[in-house]
Protein backbone atom coordinates (compact mmCIF):
# COMPACT_ATOMS: atom_id res chain seq x y z
CA UNK A 1 0.00 0.00 0.00
CA UNK A 2 2.22 2.38 1.28
CA UNK A 3 4.97 1.37 -1.74
CA UNK A 4 2.00 2.01 -4.42
CA UNK A 5 1.49 4.88 -2.75
CA UNK A 6 5.75 6.13 -3.03
CA UNK A 7 5.62 5.20 -6.92
CA UNK A 8 2.23 6.95 -7.76
CA UNK A 9 3.63 10.40 -6.45
CA UNK A 10 4.92 12.75 -8.86
CA UNK A 11 9.36 11.62 -9.11
CA UNK A 12 9.71 15.65 -8.76
CA UNK A 13 7.66 16.00 -4.95
CA UNK A 14 10.14 12.71 -3.68
CA UNK A 15 12.89 14.87 -4.62
CA UNK A 16 11.97 18.03 -3.31
CA UNK A 17 13.81 19.37 -0.48
CA UNK A 18 12.01 20.87 2.50
CA UNK A 19 13.93 23.43 3.44
CA UNK A 20 11.72 24.70 6.52
CA UNK A 21 12.68 21.31 8.16
CA UNK A 22 16.35 23.46 9.12
CA UNK A 23 13.90 25.62 10.89
CA UNK A 24 12.24 22.99 12.92
CA UNK A 25 15.20 20.91 14.22
CA UNK A 26 17.36 25.03 14.42
CA UNK A 27 15.28 25.39 18.09
CA UNK A 28 16.74 22.04 19.28
CA UNK A 29 19.64 21.75 17.44
CA UNK A 30 21.40 25.68 18.62
CA UNK A 31 21.07 25.20 22.13
CA UNK A 32 22.52 21.52 21.71
CA UNK A 33 25.53 22.77 19.88
CA UNK A 34 26.29 25.75 22.54
CA UNK A 35 25.83 23.56 25.57
CA UNK A 36 26.63 20.18 24.65
CA UNK A 37 28.73 19.49 21.94
CA UNK A 38 30.68 22.96 22.68
CA UNK A 39 31.28 21.91 26.11
CA UNK A 40 32.77 18.71 24.74
CA UNK A 41 35.20 19.94 22.25
CA UNK A 42 35.99 22.89 24.60
CA UNK A 43 36.72 19.80 27.23
CA UNK A 44 38.61 17.92 25.24
CA UNK A 45 41.05 20.93 24.44
CA UNK A 46 41.26 21.98 27.99
CA UNK A 47 42.48 18.53 28.96
CA UNK A 48 45.96 19.50 27.38
CA UNK A 49 46.19 22.70 29.22
CA UNK A 50 47.03 24.04 32.45
CA UNK A 51 44.09 26.40 34.19
CA UNK A 52 43.23 28.02 37.51
CA UNK A 53 41.02 30.42 37.66
CA UNK A 54 42.97 33.55 36.03
CA UNK A 55 45.02 34.06 33.39
CA UNK A 56 44.18 31.69 29.90
CA UNK A 57 44.24 28.24 29.52
CA UNK A 58 48.56 27.02 28.61
CA UNK A 59 48.80 24.89 26.35
CA UNK A 60 51.06 21.19 28.12
CA UNK A 61 50.53 18.32 26.01
CA UNK A 62 49.99 15.02 27.66
CA UNK A 63 51.47 16.48 31.42
CA UNK A 64 47.76 16.28 32.80
CA UNK A 65 47.36 12.60 31.37
CA UNK A 66 51.22 11.66 32.65
CA UNK A 67 50.04 13.32 36.11
CA UNK A 68 46.65 11.67 36.33
CA UNK A 69 48.46 8.22 35.91
CA UNK A 70 50.75 9.30 38.60
CA UNK A 71 48.35 10.99 41.09
CA UNK A 72 47.37 8.23 43.85
CA UNK A 73 43.47 10.16 44.20
CA UNK A 74 42.68 9.44 40.71
CA UNK A 75 43.83 5.75 40.74
CA UNK A 76 41.50 5.62 44.19
CA UNK A 77 38.72 7.55 42.37
CA UNK A 78 38.55 5.04 39.36
CA UNK A 79 39.18 2.14 41.28
CA UNK A 80 36.15 2.80 44.06
CA UNK A 81 33.76 3.34 41.03
CA UNK A 82 35.20 0.33 39.46
CA UNK A 83 34.24 -1.42 42.94
CA UNK A 84 31.24 0.28 43.03
CA UNK A 85 30.16 -1.33 39.49
CA UNK A 86 31.18 -4.73 41.36
CA UNK A 87 28.37 -4.28 44.00
CA UNK A 88 25.53 -2.34 42.37
CA UNK A 89 25.79 -3.93 38.71
CA UNK A 90 24.85 -7.37 39.73
CA UNK A 91 22.70 -6.77 42.92
CA UNK A 92 20.72 -4.71 40.38
CA UNK A 93 20.01 -6.67 37.69
CA UNK A 94 19.40 -9.94 39.57
CA UNK A 95 16.92 -7.75 42.24
CA UNK A 96 15.56 -6.67 39.52
CA UNK A 97 15.21 -9.69 37.66
CA UNK A 98 13.66 -10.91 40.69
CA UNK A 99 11.13 -8.01 41.01
CA UNK A 100 9.89 -8.51 37.25
CA UNK A 101 9.21 -12.19 37.28
CA UNK A 102 7.21 -11.63 40.52
CA UNK A 103 4.71 -8.78 39.31
CA UNK A 104 4.71 -10.60 35.91
CA UNK A 105 3.06 -13.45 37.20
CA UNK A 106 -0.38 -11.28 37.80
CA UNK A 107 -1.01 -12.13 41.15
CA UNK A 108 -3.32 -10.25 42.97
CA UNK A 109 -1.80 -6.79 44.27
CA UNK A 110 1.44 -6.71 41.53
CA UNK A 111 0.17 -3.42 40.72
CA UNK A 112 0.75 -2.27 44.10
CA UNK A 113 3.75 -3.82 44.26
CA UNK A 114 5.25 -2.70 40.52
CA UNK A 115 4.39 0.79 42.43
CA UNK A 116 6.41 0.39 44.93
CA UNK A 117 9.70 -1.46 43.41
CA UNK A 118 9.31 1.53 40.98
CA UNK A 119 9.03 4.55 43.66
CA UNK A 120 12.59 5.08 44.71
CA UNK A 121 13.71 5.51 41.39
CA UNK A 122 11.70 8.83 40.46
CA UNK A 123 12.85 10.74 43.81
CA UNK A 124 16.20 12.73 43.31
CA UNK A 125 19.58 12.15 44.67
CA UNK A 126 19.13 14.65 47.71
CA UNK A 127 16.02 12.31 49.17
CA UNK A 128 17.90 8.98 48.70
CA UNK A 129 20.87 10.34 50.51
CA UNK A 130 19.40 11.66 53.14
CA UNK A 131 16.70 8.95 53.76
CA UNK A 132 19.51 6.37 53.85
CA UNK A 133 22.36 8.24 55.89
CA UNK A 134 19.37 8.42 58.82
CA UNK A 135 18.47 4.66 58.08
CA UNK A 136 22.21 3.83 58.26
CA UNK A 137 23.21 5.86 61.12
CA UNK A 138 25.91 3.77 62.92
CA UNK A 139 23.64 4.57 66.30
CA UNK A 140 20.42 5.72 66.30
CA UNK A 141 19.58 4.12 62.34
CA UNK A 142 16.93 1.62 61.42
CA UNK A 143 19.00 -1.13 60.31
CA UNK A 144 21.59 -1.13 62.76
CA UNK A 145 18.59 -1.82 65.20
CA UNK A 146 17.12 -4.31 63.31
CA UNK A 147 20.30 -6.40 62.40
CA UNK A 148 20.77 -6.06 66.16
CA UNK A 149 18.06 -8.71 66.44
CA UNK A 150 19.73 -10.74 64.43
CA UNK A 151 22.65 -10.23 67.38
CA UNK A 152 24.94 -8.55 64.55
CA UNK A 153 26.88 -5.37 66.49
CA UNK A 154 26.57 -1.85 65.03
CA UNK A 155 27.81 -1.54 61.37
CA UNK A 156 29.56 2.36 61.24
CA UNK A 157 27.89 2.26 57.67
CA UNK A 158 29.19 5.32 56.60
CA UNK A 159 31.82 6.62 58.74
CA UNK A 160 34.49 3.93 58.37
CA UNK A 161 36.51 3.42 55.11
CA UNK A 162 36.17 -0.52 55.28
CA UNK A 163 31.90 0.27 54.84
CA UNK A 164 31.55 3.52 53.08
CA UNK A 165 31.13 2.50 49.90
CA UNK A 166 29.11 -0.47 50.68
CA UNK A 167 26.89 2.12 52.58
CA UNK A 168 26.71 4.27 49.44
CA UNK A 169 26.04 1.30 47.03
CA UNK A 170 22.73 -0.08 49.27
CA UNK A 171 21.28 3.61 48.72
CA UNK A 172 22.23 3.17 44.85
CA UNK A 173 20.37 -0.10 44.50
CA UNK A 174 17.72 0.92 46.07
CA UNK A 175 17.32 3.78 43.42
CA UNK A 176 18.65 2.39 40.50
CA UNK A 177 16.70 -0.66 40.53
CA UNK A 178 13.42 1.24 39.18
CA UNK A 179 14.74 1.32 35.49
CA UNK A 180 15.82 -2.07 34.78
CA UNK A 181 12.79 -3.35 36.71
CA UNK A 182 10.01 -1.60 34.24
CA UNK A 183 12.86 -2.75 31.11
CA UNK A 184 12.90 -6.53 32.14
CA UNK A 185 9.00 -6.29 33.23
CA UNK A 186 8.52 -4.91 29.47
CA UNK A 187 10.53 -7.33 28.15
CA UNK A 188 8.58 -10.40 29.81
CA UNK A 189 5.67 -9.09 28.41
CA UNK A 190 7.03 -9.96 24.98
CA UNK A 191 8.45 -13.26 25.59
CA UNK A 192 5.35 -15.58 23.82
CA UNK A 193 3.69 -17.57 26.10
CA UNK A 194 3.33 -20.77 24.05
CA UNK A 195 6.90 -21.30 24.89
CA UNK A 196 6.93 -21.14 28.54
CA UNK A 197 3.61 -23.07 28.80
CA UNK A 198 4.47 -26.04 26.34
CA UNK A 199 7.91 -26.00 28.53
CA UNK A 200 5.60 -26.78 31.66
CA UNK A 201 3.35 -29.24 29.70
CA UNK A 202 7.00 -31.21 28.97
CA UNK A 203 7.22 -31.34 32.38
CA UNK A 204 9.75 -28.33 33.24
CA UNK A 205 10.04 -26.92 36.61
CA UNK A 206 9.35 -23.26 37.53
CA UNK A 207 13.43 -22.98 37.88
CA UNK A 208 14.21 -24.74 34.68
CA UNK A 209 11.53 -22.46 32.92
CA UNK A 210 13.45 -19.49 33.73
CA UNK A 211 17.25 -20.63 32.86
CA UNK A 212 16.17 -22.60 29.99
CA UNK A 213 13.02 -20.61 28.10
CA UNK A 214 12.93 -17.06 29.82
CA UNK A 215 15.95 -15.88 30.45
CA UNK A 216 17.52 -16.54 27.01
CA UNK A 217 14.30 -14.78 25.45
CA UNK A 218 15.57 -11.58 27.90
CA UNK A 219 19.26 -11.93 26.86
CA UNK A 220 19.32 -8.42 24.84
CA UNK A 221 17.28 -6.87 27.37
CA UNK A 222 19.23 -8.01 30.03
CA UNK A 223 22.74 -6.80 27.92
CA UNK A 224 21.02 -3.20 27.82
CA UNK A 225 20.43 -3.20 31.41
CA UNK A 226 23.90 -4.16 32.30
CA UNK A 227 25.33 -1.70 29.93
CA UNK A 228 22.79 1.23 30.93
CA UNK A 229 23.62 -0.25 34.08
CA UNK A 230 27.50 0.23 34.32
CA UNK A 231 27.46 3.58 32.88
CA UNK A 232 25.40 4.99 35.14
CA UNK A 233 27.47 3.80 38.22
CA UNK A 234 30.57 5.21 36.01
CA UNK A 235 28.93 8.38 36.87
CA UNK A 236 27.87 7.72 39.97
CA UNK A 237 28.32 11.45 42.14
CA UNK A 238 25.20 12.71 43.83
CA UNK A 239 24.81 10.24 46.48
CA UNK A 240 28.54 9.91 47.52
CA UNK A 241 28.39 13.76 47.50
CA UNK A 242 25.13 14.11 50.05
CA UNK A 243 25.38 10.71 52.20
CA UNK A 244 29.96 11.01 52.79
CA UNK A 245 31.48 13.82 50.34
CA UNK A 246 34.08 10.60 49.09
CA UNK A 247 34.90 10.17 52.80
CA UNK A 248 36.30 9.06 55.33
CA UNK A 249 39.25 9.50 53.80
CA UNK A 250 38.31 9.22 50.15
CA UNK A 251 36.74 5.63 50.74
CA UNK A 252 33.77 6.11 48.80
CA UNK A 253 34.66 9.10 46.17
CA UNK A 254 34.12 8.50 42.95
CA UNK A 255 35.60 9.48 39.50
CA UNK A 256 32.89 12.53 38.93
CA UNK A 257 33.48 13.20 42.70
CA UNK A 258 37.03 13.57 42.08
CA UNK A 259 36.33 15.63 39.25
CA UNK A 260 34.14 18.11 40.66
CA UNK A 261 36.42 18.75 44.11
CA UNK A 262 39.49 19.10 41.86
CA UNK A 263 37.58 21.86 39.61
CA UNK A 264 35.79 23.79 42.46
CA UNK A 265 37.79 23.28 45.81
CA UNK A 266 41.33 23.35 43.52
CA UNK A 267 39.83 25.09 40.63
CA UNK A 268 42.27 23.22 38.14
CA UNK A 269 40.20 23.08 35.35
CA UNK A 270 42.42 21.63 32.87
CA UNK A 271 43.23 18.86 34.93
CA UNK A 272 39.65 18.08 36.15
CA UNK A 273 38.86 18.00 32.14
CA UNK A 274 41.71 15.55 31.73
CA UNK A 275 39.96 13.26 34.18
CA UNK A 276 37.17 13.69 32.57
CA UNK A 277 38.35 12.54 28.97
CA UNK A 278 39.84 9.24 30.56
CA UNK A 279 36.71 8.57 32.01
CA UNK A 280 34.51 9.50 29.00
CA UNK A 281 37.09 7.09 26.76
CA UNK A 282 36.52 4.40 29.47
CA UNK A 283 32.55 4.54 28.60
CA UNK A 284 33.38 4.49 25.22
CA UNK A 285 35.34 1.49 25.42
CA UNK A 286 32.36 -0.28 27.28
CA UNK A 287 30.02 0.89 24.69
CA UNK A 288 31.73 -0.07 21.84
CA UNK A 289 32.69 -3.51 23.19
CA UNK A 290 29.36 -4.20 24.25
CA UNK A 291 27.78 -3.08 20.35
CA UNK A 292 30.73 -5.43 19.07
CA UNK A 293 29.43 -7.96 21.50
CA UNK A 294 25.63 -7.63 20.48
CA UNK A 295 26.34 -8.08 16.81
CA UNK A 296 28.44 -11.13 17.52
CA UNK A 297 25.12 -13.13 18.39
CA UNK B 1 -8.95 -36.46 51.16
CA UNK B 2 -5.78 -34.12 51.33
CA UNK B 3 -6.22 -34.29 47.29
CA UNK B 4 -9.81 -33.07 47.21
CA UNK B 5 -9.41 -30.39 49.51
CA UNK B 6 -5.73 -28.61 47.51
CA UNK B 7 -8.31 -29.32 44.30
CA UNK B 8 -11.27 -27.21 46.04
CA UNK B 9 -8.81 -24.72 47.08
CA UNK B 10 -6.99 -24.66 43.86
CA UNK B 11 -10.35 -23.68 42.11
CA UNK B 12 -11.03 -21.08 44.61
CA UNK B 13 -7.62 -19.46 44.36
CA UNK B 14 -8.00 -20.12 40.19
CA UNK B 15 -10.28 -16.99 40.30
CA UNK B 16 -7.10 -15.16 41.57
CA UNK B 17 -4.66 -16.23 39.01
CA UNK B 18 -3.06 -18.26 41.98
CA UNK B 19 -2.31 -22.04 42.59
CA UNK B 20 -1.90 -23.17 46.32
CA UNK B 21 1.90 -23.58 45.65
CA UNK B 22 2.23 -20.50 44.35
CA UNK B 23 0.41 -18.78 48.49
CA UNK B 24 3.93 -18.49 50.11
CA UNK B 25 5.92 -16.61 46.75
CA UNK B 26 2.87 -14.68 46.82
CA UNK B 27 2.88 -13.12 50.15
CA UNK B 28 6.87 -13.50 50.94
CA UNK B 29 6.89 -11.26 47.55
CA UNK B 30 4.07 -8.55 48.92
CA UNK B 31 5.88 -8.37 51.89
CA UNK B 32 9.18 -7.61 50.48
CA UNK B 33 7.78 -4.80 47.96
CA UNK B 34 6.19 -3.33 51.31
CA UNK B 35 9.68 -3.32 53.08
CA UNK B 36 10.93 -1.78 49.80
CA UNK B 37 9.06 1.26 50.43
CA UNK B 38 9.78 1.57 54.17
CA UNK B 39 12.56 4.48 54.07
CA UNK B 40 9.24 6.78 52.41
CA UNK B 41 7.20 5.99 55.39
CA UNK B 42 10.17 5.89 57.75
CA UNK B 43 11.03 9.79 56.35
CA UNK B 44 7.56 10.96 56.78
CA UNK B 45 7.08 9.46 60.14
CA UNK B 46 10.53 11.33 61.17
CA UNK B 47 9.27 14.30 59.40
CA UNK B 48 6.56 14.34 62.03
CA UNK B 49 8.16 13.72 65.42
CA UNK B 50 9.59 15.97 68.01
CA UNK B 51 13.03 16.56 67.46
CA UNK B 52 13.58 14.95 71.21
CA UNK B 53 11.70 11.86 69.95
CA UNK B 54 13.98 11.36 66.76
CA UNK B 55 17.71 10.24 67.93
CA UNK B 56 16.79 7.39 70.48
CA UNK B 57 16.93 3.72 70.51
CA UNK B 58 13.32 3.35 70.52
CA UNK B 59 11.66 2.70 66.93
CA UNK B 60 8.77 4.34 66.60
CA UNK B 61 6.56 3.75 63.11
CA UNK B 62 3.97 5.14 64.40
CA UNK B 63 4.95 8.39 66.55
CA UNK B 64 2.94 8.43 69.85
CA UNK B 65 2.76 12.55 69.21
CA UNK B 66 2.63 14.34 65.99
CA UNK B 67 4.37 17.69 65.20
CA UNK B 68 3.95 19.88 62.28
CA UNK B 69 6.76 21.96 63.82
CA UNK B 70 9.52 20.51 61.53
CA UNK B 71 7.52 21.82 58.53
CA UNK B 72 6.82 25.44 59.78
CA UNK B 73 10.56 25.64 60.60
CA UNK B 74 12.20 24.70 57.66
CA UNK B 75 10.20 27.54 55.50
CA UNK B 76 10.93 29.83 58.44
CA UNK B 77 14.50 29.28 59.19
CA UNK B 78 15.99 27.95 55.26
CA UNK B 79 14.64 29.62 52.02
CA UNK B 80 12.71 26.46 51.19
CA UNK B 81 10.29 28.81 49.97
CA UNK B 82 12.11 30.49 47.35
CA UNK B 83 14.27 26.97 46.62
CA UNK B 84 10.72 26.05 45.70
CA UNK B 85 9.67 28.67 43.72
CA UNK B 86 13.53 27.87 41.42
CA UNK B 87 12.48 24.62 41.28
CA UNK B 88 9.19 25.03 40.11
CA UNK B 89 10.64 28.03 37.63
CA UNK B 90 13.60 25.90 35.91
CA UNK B 91 11.93 23.06 35.68
CA UNK B 92 8.08 24.06 34.15
CA UNK B 93 10.22 26.42 31.96
CA UNK B 94 13.43 24.21 31.05
CA UNK B 95 10.56 21.04 30.35
CA UNK B 96 8.49 23.20 27.87
CA UNK B 97 11.04 24.53 26.01
CA UNK B 98 12.45 21.30 25.56
CA UNK B 99 9.44 19.35 24.86
CA UNK B 100 8.62 21.74 22.55
CA UNK B 101 12.16 22.14 20.51
CA UNK B 102 12.38 18.21 20.95
CA UNK B 103 8.70 17.62 19.81
CA UNK B 104 9.53 20.06 16.11
CA UNK B 105 12.83 18.97 15.36
CA UNK B 106 11.25 15.06 16.14
CA UNK B 107 8.43 16.07 13.45
CA UNK B 108 11.62 17.23 11.00
CA UNK B 109 13.30 14.44 11.42
CA UNK B 110 10.47 11.78 10.94
CA UNK B 111 8.47 13.55 8.12
CA UNK B 112 10.65 16.44 6.13
CA UNK B 113 13.37 15.72 3.86
CA UNK B 114 16.19 18.19 3.67
CA UNK B 115 20.30 17.42 3.59
CA UNK B 116 22.13 16.70 6.61
CA UNK B 117 18.97 15.31 8.38
CA UNK B 118 20.52 11.68 8.74
CA UNK B 119 23.57 13.13 9.92
CA UNK B 120 22.09 15.26 12.76
CA UNK B 121 19.98 12.84 14.30
CA UNK B 122 23.23 10.63 14.17
CA UNK B 123 24.66 13.36 16.06
CA UNK B 124 22.21 13.91 18.82
CA UNK B 125 22.18 9.64 19.56
CA UNK B 126 26.22 9.71 19.23
CA UNK B 127 25.96 12.35 22.16
CA UNK B 128 24.84 9.84 24.66
CA UNK B 129 27.73 8.33 24.65
CA UNK B 130 29.10 11.56 26.54
CA UNK B 131 27.81 11.76 29.83
CA UNK B 132 26.23 14.82 30.88
CA UNK B 133 28.81 14.61 33.82
CA UNK B 134 31.83 14.76 31.15
CA UNK B 135 30.78 17.69 29.75
CA UNK B 136 29.82 20.28 33.28
CA UNK B 137 33.13 21.71 34.14
CA UNK B 138 33.99 23.03 30.77
CA UNK B 139 30.35 24.25 30.50
CA UNK B 140 30.47 25.63 33.77
CA UNK B 141 33.25 28.18 32.30
CA UNK B 142 31.74 28.97 29.03
CA UNK B 143 28.72 30.29 31.53
CA UNK B 144 31.22 32.11 34.02
CA UNK B 145 32.88 33.86 31.23
CA UNK B 146 29.48 34.94 29.48
CA UNK B 147 28.29 36.19 32.88
CA UNK B 148 25.41 33.38 33.20
CA UNK B 149 26.93 31.99 36.48
CA UNK B 150 24.14 32.11 39.00
CA UNK B 151 21.51 33.12 37.03
CA UNK B 152 18.02 30.89 35.82
CA UNK B 153 19.38 30.78 32.43
CA UNK B 154 22.59 29.18 33.54
CA UNK B 155 20.64 26.33 35.44
CA UNK B 156 17.62 25.79 32.25
CA UNK B 157 19.94 25.68 29.54
CA UNK B 158 21.67 22.41 30.10
CA UNK B 159 18.94 20.62 30.21
CA UNK B 160 17.89 22.32 27.24
CA UNK B 161 19.61 19.57 25.21
CA UNK B 162 18.29 16.58 26.73
CA UNK B 163 17.80 14.46 23.51
CA UNK B 164 15.22 12.26 24.72
CA UNK B 165 12.21 14.16 23.52
CA UNK B 166 13.52 14.23 20.24
CA UNK B 167 13.74 10.71 19.87
CA UNK B 168 11.18 9.87 21.32
CA UNK B 169 8.81 11.83 19.16
CA UNK B 170 10.29 10.98 16.61
CA UNK B 171 9.87 7.61 16.82
CA UNK B 172 5.94 8.55 16.92
CA UNK B 173 5.72 10.74 13.97
CA UNK B 174 7.63 7.90 11.96
CA UNK B 175 4.34 5.52 12.29
CA UNK B 176 1.92 8.36 11.22
CA UNK B 177 0.07 8.10 7.74
CA UNK B 178 1.61 9.78 5.13
CA UNK B 179 -2.49 10.78 3.67
CA UNK B 180 -2.77 12.63 6.55
CA UNK B 181 -0.25 15.40 5.84
CA UNK B 182 -0.70 15.32 1.47
CA UNK B 183 -4.68 15.99 2.58
CA UNK B 184 -3.39 18.80 4.69
CA UNK B 185 -0.77 19.84 2.00
CA UNK B 186 -4.13 19.78 -0.88
CA UNK B 187 -5.74 22.29 1.21
CA UNK B 188 -2.82 24.50 1.59
CA UNK B 189 -1.84 23.86 4.74
CA UNK B 190 2.21 25.04 5.54
CA UNK B 191 4.41 22.17 7.86
CA UNK B 192 3.89 24.71 10.37
CA UNK B 193 0.24 24.30 10.51
CA UNK B 194 0.44 20.44 10.28
CA UNK B 195 3.12 20.15 12.94
CA UNK B 196 0.90 22.67 15.41
CA UNK B 197 -2.61 21.47 14.13
CA UNK B 198 -2.33 17.72 13.14
CA UNK B 199 0.76 15.97 14.26
CA UNK B 200 1.04 17.24 17.88
CA UNK B 201 -2.86 16.55 18.58
CA UNK B 202 -2.32 13.32 17.58
CA UNK B 203 1.00 12.50 19.83
CA UNK B 204 -0.64 12.75 22.90
CA UNK B 205 0.71 9.57 24.94
CA UNK B 206 4.23 10.37 23.25
CA UNK B 207 3.77 14.29 24.73
CA UNK B 208 2.58 13.26 28.00
CA UNK B 209 5.28 10.26 28.23
CA UNK B 210 8.02 12.72 27.55
CA UNK B 211 6.92 15.17 29.67
CA UNK B 212 6.78 13.15 32.84
CA UNK B 213 9.84 12.01 32.55
CA UNK B 214 11.96 15.26 31.60
CA UNK B 215 9.95 16.95 34.00
CA UNK B 216 10.84 14.34 36.66
CA UNK B 217 14.77 14.65 35.42
CA UNK B 218 14.64 18.46 35.71
CA UNK B 219 12.84 18.59 39.10
CA UNK B 220 15.67 15.90 40.34
CA UNK B 221 18.73 17.37 38.56
CA UNK B 222 21.33 17.99 41.11
CA UNK B 223 24.92 17.97 39.99
CA UNK B 224 24.44 21.15 37.40
CA UNK B 225 22.48 23.28 39.41
CA UNK B 226 24.85 22.45 42.40
CA UNK B 227 27.60 24.02 39.81
CA UNK B 228 25.92 26.77 38.33
CA UNK B 229 24.38 28.62 41.03
CA UNK B 230 26.58 30.33 44.10
CA UNK B 231 24.27 31.81 46.45
CA UNK B 232 21.61 30.40 48.57
CA UNK B 233 18.40 31.98 47.07
CA UNK B 234 19.80 30.68 43.45
CA UNK B 235 19.61 27.48 44.52
CA UNK B 236 16.94 24.83 43.67
CA UNK B 237 15.26 22.75 46.17
CA UNK B 238 17.36 19.16 45.55
CA UNK B 239 20.59 21.52 45.93
CA UNK B 240 19.35 23.28 49.00
CA UNK B 241 17.92 20.58 50.55
CA UNK B 242 21.26 18.70 50.58
CA UNK B 243 22.39 20.81 52.92
CA UNK B 244 20.69 18.67 55.40
CA UNK B 245 22.59 16.12 55.01
CA UNK B 246 25.55 15.99 57.61
CA UNK B 247 28.58 15.92 55.86
CA UNK B 248 27.16 19.37 54.09
CA UNK B 249 25.79 21.40 56.88
CA UNK B 250 26.07 21.35 60.59
CA UNK B 251 22.62 21.62 61.62
CA UNK B 252 21.77 17.69 61.45
CA UNK B 253 24.56 16.81 63.48
CA UNK B 254 23.09 18.82 66.30
CA UNK B 255 19.58 19.11 65.90
CA UNK B 256 18.99 15.61 64.72
CA UNK B 257 17.09 14.30 61.25
CA UNK B 258 13.72 15.77 62.14
CA UNK B 259 14.20 19.18 59.89
CA UNK B 260 15.88 16.70 57.01
CA UNK B 261 13.25 14.63 56.37
CA UNK B 262 10.47 17.21 56.52
CA UNK B 263 12.58 18.90 53.29
CA UNK B 264 12.92 15.85 51.73
CA UNK B 265 9.66 15.00 52.13
CA UNK B 266 8.50 18.28 50.64
CA UNK B 267 11.23 17.75 47.84
CA UNK B 268 10.27 14.26 47.08
CA UNK B 269 6.13 14.80 47.34
CA UNK B 270 5.88 16.28 43.47
CA UNK B 271 7.94 13.88 41.64
CA UNK B 272 6.11 10.85 43.84
CA UNK B 273 2.72 11.90 42.91
CA UNK B 274 3.63 12.85 39.45
CA UNK B 275 4.12 9.04 39.23
CA UNK B 276 1.80 7.96 40.90
CA UNK B 277 -0.99 9.86 39.22
CA UNK B 278 0.79 9.08 35.43
CA UNK B 279 2.42 5.94 36.54
CA UNK B 280 0.99 4.58 33.08
CA UNK B 281 3.18 7.24 30.93
CA UNK B 282 6.08 6.98 33.19
CA UNK B 283 6.52 3.06 32.27
CA UNK B 284 5.50 3.65 28.26
CA UNK B 285 8.18 6.29 28.26
CA UNK B 286 11.10 4.59 30.24
CA UNK B 287 10.74 1.61 27.96
CA UNK B 288 10.24 2.71 24.91
CA UNK B 289 13.53 4.68 25.07
CA UNK B 290 16.24 4.30 28.05
CA UNK B 291 16.36 7.41 29.84
CA UNK B 292 19.40 9.22 30.80
CA UNK B 293 19.34 12.78 32.47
Amino acid sequence: MAASAAVARPRREIERTDWVGYLFVAFFTLPFLIFNIGPILFGAYLSFTKWGIFGKPKWVGLQNFRAAFADEFTIIAFKNTILYGIVIVPCVTVIGLAFALYVHQRWPLSGLARTLFFAPYVVSATVIGLVWVWMLDTQFGLVNHYLGYLGIPEIPWLTSTNWSLIGVSIASIWWDLGLVFVLLLAALQDVPRELSEAAEVDGASRWQRLRMVIIPQLRPVLSLCVTLQVISTLRIFSQVYVMTNGGPASSSSSVIYYIYTTAINQQLFGYASTISMLLFLMILVITLANRLLIRER
Amino acid sequence: MAATLSRTINQRLRRYNLRLADVPVWLVGLVIAVLWAMPFVWMVSTSLKFPGDVMTTDIEWLPHRLTFENYVRIFNEYPVLRWLFNSIFVAVVGTGLNILFGAMAGYALARLRFPGRDALFFLFLASLMVPTEVTVVPLLFAIIKIGWWNTYQAIICQPLTYVYSVYIFRQFFLTLPRDLEDAAKMDGANHFLIFWRIALPLARAPLIAATVIVFTLNWNNFLWPLLATSSDEMKTLPVGVAAFAPVIGTRTQIEGFALGMAGITVLSAPSLMLFFFLQRYFIQGLSSGAVRG
